[in-house]
């Protein structure tokens, strides 16, 4: 191609050459003298480099080397304007980076697929609460039971419940996080043990010998991943259980409902304990092959209409199915998918932002492009040459973005909010660079179409004869489009990140109902003799409650069985006891706690009514309540509680009296209303496990010494846990509606800076263009405050018009962030009212600069040298 | 400056006169062929220079007429046109076309001058 090329070239050379000597020679003989013939045989033939053009486009034998060449000369014509490089290189990186680090997160948290065997067939079943509307209720062992024999739906179902258990045996006792799972489970999911075997059914039958599953992590940290370890026994809880299984590194358990981290997987036994439980359980089913979740979901809504003519327990109960990968992600999709969106509404920002500069910097060469132009280039060259450095600048940008993203997306991924599942998949791959060189590319036309364009369909004669004279009025007008699409875009990004703000606020300002400062919480579990029996759980406890106490600093300190904003806790059926149900025939769900006295005063809880427990709480004692007021008023409204007799659905139904009520605390999160919620005394009802909550007169985080400490001299070996100020969890609970404001509102910062110097390159660009203009109101007798006011006056109405397009677009998307925000409607007025103002000023304000220029230009200087 | 655009009658009309003078003479050069042209137009017609060469090479593309190499008076390398059996071919219907085109270009202006 290229000898081909460089022969038929010197050929054309030879002939262009042979053709001027003729013209020469012939106007020689006709009396010129032979340098002015040559001249003029010269100008006679025109533009050589047009002619030759001419014909190489006849031949068709440009792209590769004409391609080469604009690269060269892209390169050579971008070295020489280092600060519109930069400029352009680092917006266009910013955007992509930030899309690419955002897609990553998407993808990998929510579109990914499961790593499990057809994941799609997945299906996590709930019980609904149609009365209270809670569509996703755990699951009682009967209803589960009778769910999987009953079914046709589904291949298989399995239970899962999480437990915690205490490992003797090793440097130091210790914690660890694992679930009962129904035999079966792992089939199901389609993820065989790397090591050893599955529970078998026998395992599940109740009292059979224990057996204990690990998680490779769990093995490779505990036994340094010795395969001998299968058979031998580990001591958990008390119990020596049998090792069967090692599961595989790649096994991400699926994690929803309070089903955190697992390390250790037991088999679930439905003991005639746990039977009397209530609803506690979760459920996975896989569908049978080809059927659809509707379908599904009609059979066995059908089946939990059986089962509420069974048992009255299930009266009002029905049933809930969601994909697993919608559970996993569940509620942490939207707030993904508002933030993807916001970045991509930053890329468009950004690539907007990159066209202005092109097009001004394309517009300050408008000489150089006439002067090509008259020489010979055809539009279409100009174009392509344009559309070429544009793409080498879009190149250098996306390189940069790319590069960024990945310890962007390490930065992001550390703090994003824990409950946010399957981080550990989240990494720049080939499906996201796939996803952001395509979003790139994209970008880099649209802005170099746009610029080229500009810069290749100008009048070229007239900008030869005299630069900036006559503009017309197309490249004006587009730029004027595209500082009205950058202040809507901000104003979008604003209102966005606005929203997130006041939602935020609100959240904050809840009353939690507690005081969360400088209160230490720990969880203390028992072992081994001590928690043998209620009695000595009991002592042990009250020993463990009294020695805190006279810690110097303590100023309080409780028991409760879940602390606040700890996590989702036992809840059961409640009712009054002389009357079976309530009047509309429902029951009352309410959350219950097992506290101390003490655990009130710590937390600062008032007591509305009554009094709280006393010395007359004992195991072997008649059980008493206390209740909160939303319990109180649901059960007997208008009364006073105190003195009724409460029927609560656990250890087979008790009959507590009610001896005091108190306030309403949200327990799980500042978002929701406080539920109903029964009180049983610690003392009355001991356990094996309870929440340490102390109130201290310092730092909480100072305090954590002491009270290790304090623990250990009562006994060395036991575990202190999930130590921790409560003014941190409450933090923590607020982590992603946090992570999110942080994100929006960098995205908006980002997006206001693109506006204001979008806007001030438009007007900087146009003040220059229309120097001449001015000058001659000027000279005319404009007074140069009407000059200024002129520009002010025009930057506004763009403006408003980028305003107006924005809020338009802004109440639209808002509406799909709904569901984030607290407190405030998608609508809020205040926001959408303050970020207008906002992007007016910036408008305003980045116009003054050009807009004073204006007002200083010389009138007759200008008008003389044009 | 004027603009140099060729509108599609010029240029068909270009070719028409290409083909033609190489069809009554021997092989020529380019500028020969564009001081023919000129002559036999009574110097009316001046061949645009920038167009005479992609005209000729767009037709050597075409088959109907072909360039060969040959030496200058001088000695210089230099590339003569001749045509082809093609391009005979296609002047024939070339001519007829502009026949057809002039003398209904006649009859508007006749019939406008009655």
């Amino acid at each position: 191609m290229l000898l081909h090329r460089s022969v038929a070239e010197r050929a054309l050379q030879d002939e262009v050459l042979f053709h001027v000597e003729c013209e020469t020679a012939e106007r020689i003989r006709q009396g010129m003298p032979p340098e002015a013939a040559r001249r003029a045989a010269l100008l006679d033939f025109g533009g050589v480099e047009r002619f030759k053009e001419e014909v190489r486009e006849v031949r068709g034998i440009r792209p590769i080397e004409d391609f080469a060449r604009d690269l060269r000369y892209a390169v050579r014509v971008l070295r020489r304007s280092p600060v519109f490089t930069a400029a352009t290189v680092l917006t266009f990186a910013l955007g992509i980076g930030a899309a690419t680090a955002i897609v990553s997160v998407v993808y990998g948290v929510v579109l990914r697929p499961l790593p499990y065997l057809n994941p799609n067939e997945l299906t996590v079943l709930w019980e609904r609460d149609v009365p209270h509307g809670h569509d996703q209720n755990v699951v009682s062992v009967e209803n589960f039971e009778a769910w999987r024999d009953r079914s046709r739906s589904f291949l298989g179902m399995a239970a899962l419940v999480p437990a915690r258990v205490t490992l003797a045996g090793g440097a130091e006792p210790e914690r660890v996080p694992g679930a009962e799972v129904s035999p079966g489970y792992f089939r199901l999911l389609g993820v065989a043990p790397a090591l050893g075997r599955e529970f078998t059914r026998e395992e599940e039958a109740a009292g059979g010998a224990p057996v204990v599953m690990l998680s490779d992590g769990f093995w490779r940290r505990r036994f340094g991943g010795d395969p001998g370890i299968l058979g031998r026994s580990l001591p958990i809880s008390g119990r020596p259980h049998t090792i069967v299984g090692i599961m595989p590194a790649r096994f991400e358990p699926p994690r929803f409902g309070w089903l955190g981290e697992q390390d250790l997987w037991f088999p679930f036994a439905p003991t005639a304990d746990k039977r009397a439980w209530g609803r506690f359980l979760l459920v996975v089913g896989r569908l049978q092959p080809g059927m659809g979740l509707e379908q599904a979901r009609a059979e066995m809504v059908a089946i939990a209409r059986q089962r509420a003519r069974e048992d009255t327990a299930n009266k009002g109960w029905s049933i809930s199915l969601v994909g697993l990968a919608e559970q996993i992600t569940g509620d942490v999709r939207t707030t993904l998918f508002v933030i993807l969106g916001a970045v991509g509404l930053l890329l468009l920002m950004a690539v907007t932002n990159v066209a202005t500069l092109t097009l001004a910097f394309v517009r300050r060469r408008r000489h150089e492009m006439a002067v090509r132009r008259a020489i010979g280039a055809t539009d279409r060259r100009l174009f392509r040459q344009l559309l070429t450095q544009s793409a080498l600048l879009g190149a250098a940008g996306t390189a940069l973005g790319l590069l960024a993203a990945v310890p962007g997306v390490r930065l992001l991924v550390s703090f994003i909010p824990p409950e946010v599942p399957r981080t550990a998949s989240i990494r720049v791959d080939a499906v996201v660079l796939l996803v952001s060189a395509s979003a790139a590319i994209l970008a880099t036309l649209i802005f170099g179409t746009a610029a080229a364009d500009r810069g290749s369909s100008d009048d070229g004669t007239s900008a030869v004869i005299s630069e900036g004279s006559q503009e017309r009025v197309s490249p004006r007008r587009s730029g004027y489009a595209l500082v009205a699409t950058e202040i809507a875009i901000g104003v979008v990004l604003a209102v966005l990140a606005g929203l997130m703000v006041r939602s935020f606020e609100s959240l904050r300002a809840v009353n939690l109902g507690f005081l969360a400062e400088e209160v230490v919480v720990a969880r203390v579990a028992l072992s081994g003799d001590r928690s043998a029996t209620p009695e000595s759980q009991r002592a042990f406890f009250d020993a463990l409650a009294e020695r805190v106490r006279a810690i110097p600093g303590v100023r309080a300190a409780g028991l409760v069985s879940i602390r606040p904003f700890g996590g989702a806790g036992p809840a059961t059926t409640v009712g009054d006891a002389r009357r079976p149900t309530t009047r509309d025939g429902e029951s009352i769900v309410a959350d219950i706690r097992y506290a101390d006295r003490s655990y009130f005063r710590t937390l600062g809880i008032p007591t509305i009514a009554g009094s709280l427990f006393d010395e007359r709480e004992r195991p072997d004692g008649p059980p008493r309540v206390v209740v909160n007021e939303t319990l109180a008023r649901a059960l007997w409204p208008g009364e006073n509680a105190i003195g009724h007799t409460a029927a609560i659905k656990l250890f087979n139904g008790i009959t507590p009296e009610v001896i005091g009520v108190v306030g309403d605390v949200h327990l799980m999160d500042a978002r929701t209303l406080p539920r109903a919620t029964a009180y049983l005394a610690a003392s009355r009802f001991p356990s094996e496990v309870f929440d340490l909550a102390v109130q201290v007169d310092r730092d909480p985080e100072s305090f954590v010494p002491s009270l290790r400490s304090a623990v250990a001299t009562l006994d060395p070996g036991l575990p202190l846990y999930q130590v921790t100020s409560l003014r941190k969890l409450v933090d923590q609970s607020l982590a992603r509606d946090r992570f999110t404001t942080l994100l929006l509102g960098g995205f908006a910062g980002i997006a206001l800076l693109l506006a204001g110097v979008g806007v001030y390159g438009v007007f900087a660009g146009d003040v220059a263009r229309r120097r001449k203009e001015i000058g001659i109101r000027l000279a005319l007798g404009a007074r140069r405050s009407s000059v200024l006011l002129l520009i002010l006056r025009q930057a506004l109405a763009r403006a408003a018009v980028g305003v107006f397009l924005g809020v338009v677009v802004a109440l639209l998307v808002a509406r799909a962030m709904a569901s984030l925000l607290f407190g405030i409607g998608a609508a809020d007025p205040l926001t959408f009212v303050s970020v207008a103002a906002a992007l007016l000023t910036i408008a305003l304000a980045a116009t003054l600069i050009p807009a004073i220029q204006a007002a200083r230009v010389p009138p007759i200087e200008t008008v003389r040298n044009g | 400056m004027a603009k140099e655009k060729k509108s599609d009658l010029l240029q068909g009309t270009l070719d028409l006169l290409i083909l033609n003078t190489l069809a009554t003479s021997h092989p020529l050069h380019g500028w020969a062929i564009s001081k023919r042209i000129q002559q036999m137009s009574r110097e009316v017609l001046t061949v645009n220079q920038g167009s005479l060469y992609p005209a000729l090479y767009r037709l050597e593309d075409h088959g109907w007429i072909a360039g060969e190499e040959g030496l200058s008076p001088e000695g210089r390398r230099i590339k003569l046109y001749q045509l082809t059996a093609a391009g005979r071919n296609q002047l024939a219907s070339e001519v007829e076309a502009w026949r057809i085109f002039s003398g209904a270009v006649d009859h508007v202006l006749l019939g406008a001058l009655s």
